[in-house]
C-alpha cells in the first residue's frame, strides 16, 4: 500500500507541474521521457512481450496467438493502447495490477500464461517505463482478438483468485547484498522479465511452479524445457559462461544444443537483442545457481553419442521401388530423410550450420520429447547471423514430408540407438501426444468430469482456508 | 449415368500446372479434385532409390528412381530396349524426342533443374518480327504479371540488378522473392571465359530456396543432385503442394488412370472416365475439367477420347491436338580441360548464356541458349579413370583430375512449330490396353542451319576460352525435357486448341493449361511459362465457375 500511495503522491506533483502542458506522466525528470520509453522498450523485448502478444503475420502487440496449454488453448490479448480493444484506458496502476497481479482492469483475473507470476518481479521504476512504452510509443491496432474459453471450471476466472493467494509472489524483487552487482542483475532478469521458470520450472497438480525444484525442466506442449540449473549431469553445469552467452546470443552451440520451440523464439525476439552486460549477468546468476540432479541421469545429455554409419551395408542391396507403404527400417528413413543435411555419419556440416546429432541435447536427453518435437516441428529461429530452418516432418498439415507416427518412431529410435541416448525408446503414443501439442493436464481430464470439477472447486476453496491461516500464523 | 466422384472442378494431373490451379480454386472456394495416374510416393524412398542406383545410372538416367508402376508407364532408360518400351518415336530426330517426364503424383518437377527463365516480349512475336512460327494470342504485358505471381507461387531466387536478370532491363512488377544462389569455382571461370567472346552467362533464376527456407521449404544446401531429385525439398516441386492441396480440403487420387474424357449435349465434358490398379473404371463428373499433364499425355487422352460429336478426338475440330511438337533440340560438348574448372557447387544448373538466344537472324535461323553442366564430374571420373585401369594413388590423382578438368557444354536450340511433328496414337497398347504415344519429330533445316552456321561454331569457341585439349560433339539431338506443343493457343478455333486462357476452343468446360498450349518454344526452360499460364488459365477458371 505504501508504494501505490507514493505513486499517488507522484502522479499529483507531476499533475501539478505539468498540468499547463496538459501532459500528465509519472515523475520523470524534465527531457527524460525519451529514454524511459527507450528502457521500457528493452524491458518488453527482455520480457518477450511481443512472442504472445503477436499473431504470426499479425500487427505488433494486437494478440491473437493462439498459445496450446494444458487446459486448452488461450488466445493472447491485444496489449496495443487501443482504447476499445487493447489497454487504452489503462491507468499505470491499472496496467501494473495487470503484468504484476495478473487483474485486468475491469478486475477479472488473467490466467498465469501471461506470466504475471514472473513479472511481478519488476520494480517500479521498471513498470513505470513499460507503460510509457506501451502507451505512447505504440500505435493502437483496433481489432478484436479471438476470445479465450476454456472448458468448464477453468472458464471460472474467479478460481484464480485462489490460486494466485497460493502460489503468486506478490513481493517485488529485492537485491541480495551478499552478491554481485552483476549477479542481483541477473538474478532480477531470470526471475523477471526473462520468466525463464515460466517453461523450464515443473509443474505442481494446480499448475503451479515448484519453487524447489526451479529451472530443473518441465514440458512445454509438444516439448521440452530441460534442466537449466548449474548441476553437471542433469543441467548445463559444463557450460561456461560465454558458451551461455553464446547461446542466448545464437540459439546454437555447437555439439550441445539448439534453440527450438519457445526458446527458439525467446532468443529471435529477446535474448539476441540483450546488451551483452545482461546477458552476462543471466550468465553469471544461472551458472551459479542451485543445482538440482535427476537421480535417473548418469551422464551429461550433451556428451552422449558418436559417428556412426551403416551405408557400407545398405547401398545397392535396396530395391528400386515405387511405393513407400511397406514398412521401412530405421537406417532407411534415416537415409533418406537426415543424411542430406546431418551428413551420412550424423556428424553435421563443418561450418556449424546443421548440428550433429550425437553430443546434442535433442537426441542424448533421457527424455525424448525434444527429439520427437523437432522431427515433428522443426526449427525456425532468425537471429542477426541468419536464420537457422529445419522443416518439420509432418507435425504441420501443410508440411512438404510428412511421416507418420509409426515411421516417426522408427527413425527416432534409430538415431536414439546410434547417436544419442541408447536406452531411451520412444512409442506412437508418445508422437501421437506431440501431434496433438504435448501432454493434457491431469487437471483437465479430472475436471471434465462434473464431480470432479466440484472436487477441484472444494479443493481451491481448501486451499484458499489453508493459506489464509498460514498468513495468519506468519 | 452414375458417378463415381464429382467436385467442381477436376484436376487430371498433378504437376506444377496442376497443382496451381487446384490452390487458386480451393483458395476461390471450390471444391477440387484431381487425378494422377501414378503413385504417391515418399521423397525419402525416392532420395532412396536413387542412392542405391548402381553409379552407372545415377548420371543421366534421371527416371530410374522413379520404377513406373504397371499401370502408368513413362520412358525408362536403364537398357536400350526398355528406352523403346512406351514412346513410341520416329521421324529423322526420333531420338531427340524421348522426354523423361515422371508419372508420379507431383509430376516431372520431380527431377526438373528448377531454372525459370521468362519469355522476352520478342519471343512471343516470331511471325510478326521475323516472318517464322506463330505469334502469341497476347502480349509480354499480359503475362508479365503472372510471370510474378508463378515466381512468388514456387518461391525463385533471382538477382536484383536489371542488367543481370532476362529479358535485362525490362519491367517487372515485382522484384524475386530471393536473392540469387551464389555461383560455384566452375561458374565463375565460365561466366569470365564467356564474357571475353561476348556470351553473357547470367545467374538463372531458380525455383529453389537460397539461404532462407519459403513456403516450408529449407534453404538449399548444395546436395547437387536436384535432377534427378533434390532430397530436401529446397527445390520446389509439385510434390510439395500435395500436403498443402489436402490441407485447403483438395481430394488427390494416386493410381488413377484417365483413358476418356465424356462429351455430352452441346458438346460441353460431362465426365472423365480413369482405370484403378485393378483395371475397374470409374466415372468422374465436374462442372469443369482440366487436364493437365503436358504436351505428350494431354493430346493423347484427348485423341483417345473421340466420339461421334467429336470424330477426331476431343478438342479437335482444328485437327491441331498433337501437332507442333516441340522441345529444344540439345547438342552436348564434352570437354577436357588444361586447368580444374571444378564444377558440382551448388545446383546442378545454375547459369546461363541467353544473349544468344535474340536477333535478327532468326527470320533465318533458331537462336539458342548455351550453359554449362554443373553438377559434380566425380562419378564420371571415376568411372572413366577405372576403365584406364589404374590403381593405387595413379587412380586417386586422375579421378581427381577427370572431376575437376572435364565439363559438358550445352546448347539448347528454338524449333519452330511444325504441323508434321506430331503425335498420334501408337497401335501399341500398354498394360490397361491404353494406346501408346507414338510421335514423329524433325528438327527442321532451321535448327539445322543454326547448329552449322551459329551454335557449333560458338561452342567451339567458348570450348577454347576454356582451354579445352578435348572436345567431342554428341553425335545427333537431344531431347531437354521442356515439352512444348500439342494443344496450341491461339484466337482462331480453326487453326488452334486452345484460347489465350487455355481453354479449348471446342469445349466451354476444359481447359488444357501448360507446356502444351504454348505456340513457340524459344531457346530457354519452359517451366516458368507453363506456371504463368496455369494461373492465367486458373484466374478464368473461378472467374467462370463464378458468374457462370
Amino acid at each position: 500500500m505504501g508504494n501505490s500511495s507514493h505513486r499517488l503522491g507522484a502522479l499529483l506533483i507531476c499533475f501539478a507541474v505539468t498540468a499547463a502542458a496538459g501532459i500528465c506522466q509519472a515523475a520523470d525528470p524534465p527531457g527524460q521521457t525519451a529514454a524511459v520509453i527507450k528502457r521500457g522498450e528493452y524491458l518488453a523485448t527482455a520480457g518477450d512481450c511481443g512472442a504472445c502478444h503477436t499473431a504470426p503475420g499479425g500487427k505488433p502487440f494486437a494478440g491473437g496467438l493462439p498459445i496450446g496449454t494444458p487446459l486448452g488453448t488461450i488466445y493472447s490479448t491485444n496489449i496495443t493502447p487501443s482504447a476499445d480493444f487493447g489497454i487504452g484506458r489503462y491507468t499505470e496502476e491499472e496496467f501494473s495490477r495487470a503484468i504484476r497481479r495478473g487483474v485486468r482492469r475491469d478486475g477479472a483475473n488473467l490466467y498465469p500464461a501471461m506470466p504475471y507470476t514472473s513479472y511481478s518481479k519488476f520494480t517500479e521504476e521498471d513498470t513505470h517505463a513499460l507503460y510509457l512504452y506501451f502507451a505512447q510509443a505504440i500505435k493502437p491496432v483496433e481489432q478484436r482478438p479471438p476470445p479465450t474459453q476454456l472448458p468448464f471450471p477453468m472458464n471460472i476466472r474467479a478460481s484464480m483468485i485462489g490460486w494466485n493467494l497460493l502460489f503468486l509472489d506478490s513481493a517485488t524483487f529485492a537485491p541480495d547484498p551478499h552478491q554481485s552487482a552483476e549477479w542481483n542483475r541477473g538474478a532480477y532478469l531470470v526471475q523477471g522479465a526473462a520468466h525463464c521458470s515460466t517453461c523450464h520450472t515443473p509443474r505442481g497438480f494446480l499448475m503451479q511452479e515448484e519453487a524447489g525444484r526451479a529451472l530443473s525442466g518441465a514440458q512445454v506442449g509438444p516439448w521440452y524445457a530441460p534442466n537449466i540449473t548449474s548441476d553437471p549431469i542433469s543441467g548445463i553445469g559444463s557450460w561456461t559462461k560465454e558458451d551461455l552467452v553464446a547461446y542466448l546470443r545464437t540459439g546454437h552451440l555447437s555439439g550441445r544444443a539448439q534453440a527450438a520451440g519457445s526458446m527458439g523464439e525467446a532468443v529471435e525476439h529477446s535474448f539476441q537483442h540483450l546488451a551483452a552486460a545482461d546477458l552476462e549477468a543471466i550468465a553469471t546468476y544461472v551458472k551459479i545457481m542451485r543445482a538440482v540432479r535427476d537421480p535417473a541421469d548418469q551422464v551429461s545429455r550433451f556428451s552422449v553419442g558418436k559417428k556412426f554409419s551403416e551405408l557400407a551395408e545398405l547401398r545397392g542391396r535396396a530395391a528400386i521401388k515405387s511405393d513407400s507403404e511397406s514398412a521401412p527400417s530405421g537406417a532407411e528413413l534415416f537415409q533418406g530423410n537426415c543424411t542430406s543435411c546431418h551428413s551420412a555419419e550424423g556428424q553435421g556440416s563443418k561450418d556449424g550450420y546443421y548440428p550433429s546429432l550425437f553430443w546434442n541435447s535433442a537426441t542424448g536427453a533421457k527424455s525424448a520429447t525434444n527429439l520427437i518435437a523437432a522431427i515433428l516441428y522443426g526449427v525456425n529461429r532468425t537471429t542477426s547471423g541468419g536464420q537457422a530452418f529445419m522443416p518439420g516432418f509432418g507435425g504441420r498439415p501443410t508440411d512438404a514430408n510428412a511421416l507418420s507416427d509409426r515411421n516417426i518412431v522408427a527413425l527416432g529410435n534409430y538415431v536414439l540407438t546410434h547417436y544419442g541416448s541408447a536406452d531411451t525408446t520412444i512409442t506412437e503414443q508418445q508422437v501421437a501426444e506431440a501431434r496433438r501439442g504435448g501432454p493434457s493436464s491431469p487437471l483437465l481430464a479430472l475436471a471434465r468430469g462434473s464431480m470432479a470439477a466440484a472436487a477441484v472447486v472444494v479443493f481451491l476453496s481448501v486451499a484458499f482456508f489453508i493459506v489464509r491461516r498460514r498468513r495468519v500464523s506468519a | 449415368m452414375a458417378s463415381d466422384y464429382n467436385a467442381d472442378v477436376v484436376i487430371v494431373g498433378t504437376g506444377v500446372v496442376g497443382c496451381l490451379i487446384a490452390e487458386q480454386a480451393l483458395e476461390a472456394g471450390l471444391s477440387v479434385l484431381m487425378l494422377e495416374a501414378g503413385p504417391r510416393v515418399d521423397r525419402w524412398r525416392i532420395v532412396e532409390n536413387f542412392r542405391n542406383l548402381p553409379p552407372s545410372l545415377r548420371l543421366f538416367h534421371w527416371n530410374a528412381p522413379y520404377p513406373a508402376t504397371p499401370w502408368a508407364p513413362h520412358l525408362e532408360t536403364r537398357t536400350a530396349k526398355e528406352q523403346e518400351q512406351y514412346l513410341q518415336l520416329e521421324g529423322p530426330n526420333a531420338r531427340a524426342y524421348l522426354q523423361g517426364y515422371v508419372r508420379y503424383a507431383g509430376g516431372a518437377t520431380w527431377h526438373w533443374a528448377g531454372i525459370c527463365w521468362r519469355l522476352t516480349p520478342e519471343d512471343m512475336r516470331l511471325k510478326s518480327l521475323y516472318g517464322v512460327g506463330r505469334d502469341w494470342p497476347f502480349s509480354h504485358d499480359v503475362i508479365e504479371p503472372y510471370y510474378t505471381r508463378a515466381e512468388y507461387a514456387i518461391g525463385v531466387s533471382g538477382p536484383s540488378d536489371p542488367t543481370l536478370q532476362w529479358p535485362p532491363n525490362a519491367k517487372r512488377s515485382k522484384p524475386y522473392p530471393m536473392g540469387p544462389i551464389p555461383f560455384g569455382p566452375g561458374e565463375h571461370r565460365f561466366t569470365e571465359a564467356a564474357a571475353r567472346i561476348g556470351m553473357i552467362n547470367l545467374p538463372a533464376p531458380q525455383a529453389r530456396n537460397s539461404g532462407v527456407s519459403y513456403g516450408g521449404r529449407p534453404p538449399c544446401c548444395g546436395n547437387n543432385n536436384c535432377f534427378p531429385v533434390c532430397p530436401i525439398a529446397a527445390k520446389y516441386d509439385a510434390a510439395t503442394a500435395l500436403p498443402k492441396i489436402e490441407a485447403k480440403g483438395g481430394k488427390i487420387l494416386a493410381n488413377a488412370v484417365v483413358y476418356r474424357i465424356e462429351t455430352g449435349e452441346k458438346n460441353s465434358i460431362e465426365a472423365v472416365h480413369f482405370f484403378d490398379p485393378d483395371k475397374r473404371s470409374h466415372r468422374v463428373t465436374a462442372k469443369l475439367f482440366v487436364i493437365a499433364c503436358n504436351g505428350i499425355e494431354t493430346p493423347k487422352l484427348l485423341l483417345l477420347s473421340k466420339d461421334e460429336r467429336n470424330p477426331n478426338g476431343v478438342a479437335n475440330s482444328s485437327d491441331q491436338v498433337g501437332r507442333n511438337m516441340m522441345d529444344q533440340p540439345k547438342l552436348t560438348a564434352e570437354l577436357e580441360l588444361q586447368e580444374p574448372l571444378w564444377t558440382g557447387v551448388g545446383p546442378v544448373q545454375s547459369s546461363s548464356i541467353l544473349n544468344t538466344t535474340q536477333g535478327e537472324f532468326r527470320s533465318r535461323y533458331a537462336g539458342a541458349m548455351f550453359r554449362m553442366e554443373n553438377f559434380a564430374r566425380s562419378p564420371l571420373g571415376a568411372a572413366a579413370a577405372l576403365k584406364k585401369g589404374l590403381v593405387g594413388r595413379a587412380l586417386d590423382v586422375e579421378i581427381r583430375r577427370l572431376s575437376a578438368c572435364t565439363a559438358r557444354l550445352t546448347v539448347e536450340h528454338e524449333i519452330l512449330p511444325s504441323t508434321n511433328n506430331r503425335l498420334t496414337l501408337s497401335s501399341q497398347k500398354d498394360w490397361l490396353g491404353i494406346n501408346k504415344p507414338n510421335i514423329h519429330y524433325d528438327v527442321g533445316d532451321y535448327v539445322r542451319q543454326s547448329a552449322k552456321e551459329y551454335t557449333v561454331p560458338r561452342l567451339q569457341q567458348l570450348a577454347a576460352e576454356l582451354g579445352a585439349t578435348k572436345f567431342q560433339l554428341s553425335p545427333e539431338f537431344l531431347n531437354s525435357d521442356h515439352i512444348m506443343g500439342g494443344c496450341v493457343m491461339g484466337a482462331e478455333p480453326a487453326t488452334a486448341v486452345v484460347d489465350a486462357d487455355c481453354r479449348a476452343h471446342d469445349h466451354p468446360n476444359l481447359f488444357l493449361p501448360g507446356g502444351g498450349a504454348m505456340p513457340s518454344a524459344t531457346a530457354s526452360n519452359s517451366t516458368l511459362t507453363m506456371t504463368a499460364l496455369a494461373l492465367k488459365a486458373a484466374d478464368a477458371i473461378t472467374n467462370q465457375l463464378r458468374h457462370g
